[in-house]
């Protein structure tokens, strides 16, 4: 019978077998703990966008305008969100309000919901049925809209949700497969420009002639991206309709 | 169909088919090639996910099982130096997939500034 000394779980270490054990114990805790912090450091800052639910629920009259993804042109504000505003809307999880705001088109509507906020972006992610958004009484009318331009472009295309801070992070590599999965659900896509254009950094980001984002822009979702398209005002949101000819991955 | 919409029609496909395969397996196959699974019915539940992922193999052991043509021996038998050579190649990967993942990240083009290429209408 061998005489090498044996370790078995439920029985003290053998004397020649200590040192070996001890050290490589403390190489695995050390190897796993400088693993762990080069990861951490390694990765960017997913930034400030969270869901405002310390807000409370907010509940504002707009005019509904299809983009064709859905906008509110604020008439009716309240503390937070004020009358002029324009902003863009989600349901809950994957999914966006097309079905449930196409009927509203330039109507006034009411819409109820939890605000998602990063920087000068925020959406609504709208309650369920009639109770996120329905037909309201007043007065309104969509803002005509203000051409800016054809402009050339850098920057990512994100899904709007998980941008206004739905997801932590909310845009990047890492989150390619889930804002893919989003904007398949209609959520409202959002170009963040590298530098900001007529003072906003981020366009909600459609196809030509009003027209839902291209199938060609999938594949260049959450990487870096040069396109050029038209930018357009409406209300205080820029709308940037992208040419998809001209995508390209950035230098 | 680009390669998003590709990879949820396939992903769905995929299910589909283990969602039939787990209702036959689960409802009559394991009953013919597993004798302690009889008369045994909660746990089926639970291995339900793992045939949605797995059906193709599911479906090669149930045949193997049917036709007798396992090597059941092969099974006991300790880890052999394929396995070895195969874990290190998965370790190696790995590494070598980090490395060129990190490698080819992009950097955020912050010098590139808009460009207004016509003036609005």
């Amino acid at each position: 019978m061998s005489d090498k000394p044996f370790f078995v779980g439920y029985l003290p270490a053998p004397g020649g077998l200590r040192g070996c054990l001890v050290l490589a114990g403390a190489l695995l805790m050390l190897g796993m703990a400088a693993a762990g912090f080069a990861l951490g450091v390694a990765q960017d800052d997913p930034g400030e966008g969270a869901f405002r639910f310390d807000y409370g629920r907010q509940t504002v009259t707009g005019v509904v305008e299809l983009t064709p993804y859905p906008l509110i042109h604020v008439t009716e504000g309240n503390d937070r969100i004020k009358a002029g505003e324009t902003f863009m809307m989600s349901a809950g999880g994957k999914s966006g309000v097309d079905g449930r705001a196409a009927p509203l088109a330039g109507q006034v509507a009411q819409v109820s919901g939890v605000m998602l906020e990063r920087g000068d972006l925020y959406m609504l992610q709208l309650r369920g049925g009639r109770n996120g958004i329905r037909a309201a009484e007043g007065s309104g009318a969509v803002p005509e809209p203000q051409d800016l331009g054809r402009w050339r472009l850098a920057g990512e295309i994100c899904d709007g949700k998980c941008l206004s801070g739905a997801m932590r992070p909310g845009r990047g590599l890492a989150h390619k497969a889930c804002a893919n999965l989003c904007l398949l659900g209609d959520v409202p896509p959002v170009f963040v420009s590298t530098q900001p254009v007529e003072g906003s950094e981020f366009l909600l980001i459609t196809g030509p002639d009003g027209t839902a984002l291209p199938e060609a822009a999938y594949d260049y979702v959450a990487q870096y991206v040069t396109v050029e398209g038209q930018v357009r005002r409406h209300g205080s949101l820029l709308v940037f309709a992208m040419d998809p000819d001209t995508l390209a991955l950035a230098p | 169909m680009s390669i998003a919409p590709s990879l949820i029609f396939f992903l769905q496909v995929w299910g589909g088919v283990g969602a039939g395969v787990a209702l036959l397996f689960l409802a009559w196959g394991i009953d013919r090639i597993d004798e302690d699974a009889r008369g045994a019915y909660v746990f089926r539940v639970l291995i339900i996910p793992g045939i949605l992922l797995i059906w193709p193999l599911v479906l090669w052991r149930w045949w193997q099982l049917e036709a007798q043509s396992g090597r059941w021996l092969a099974r006991y038998q300790p880890v052999r130096r394929a396995h070895g050579l195969a874990a290190l190649a998965m370790s190696v990967a790995i590494a070598l997939i980090v490395f060129f993942g990190l490698s080819a990240r992009q950097d955020w083009p912050a010098d590139i500034a808009p460009v207004r290429v016509e003036t609005g209408s």
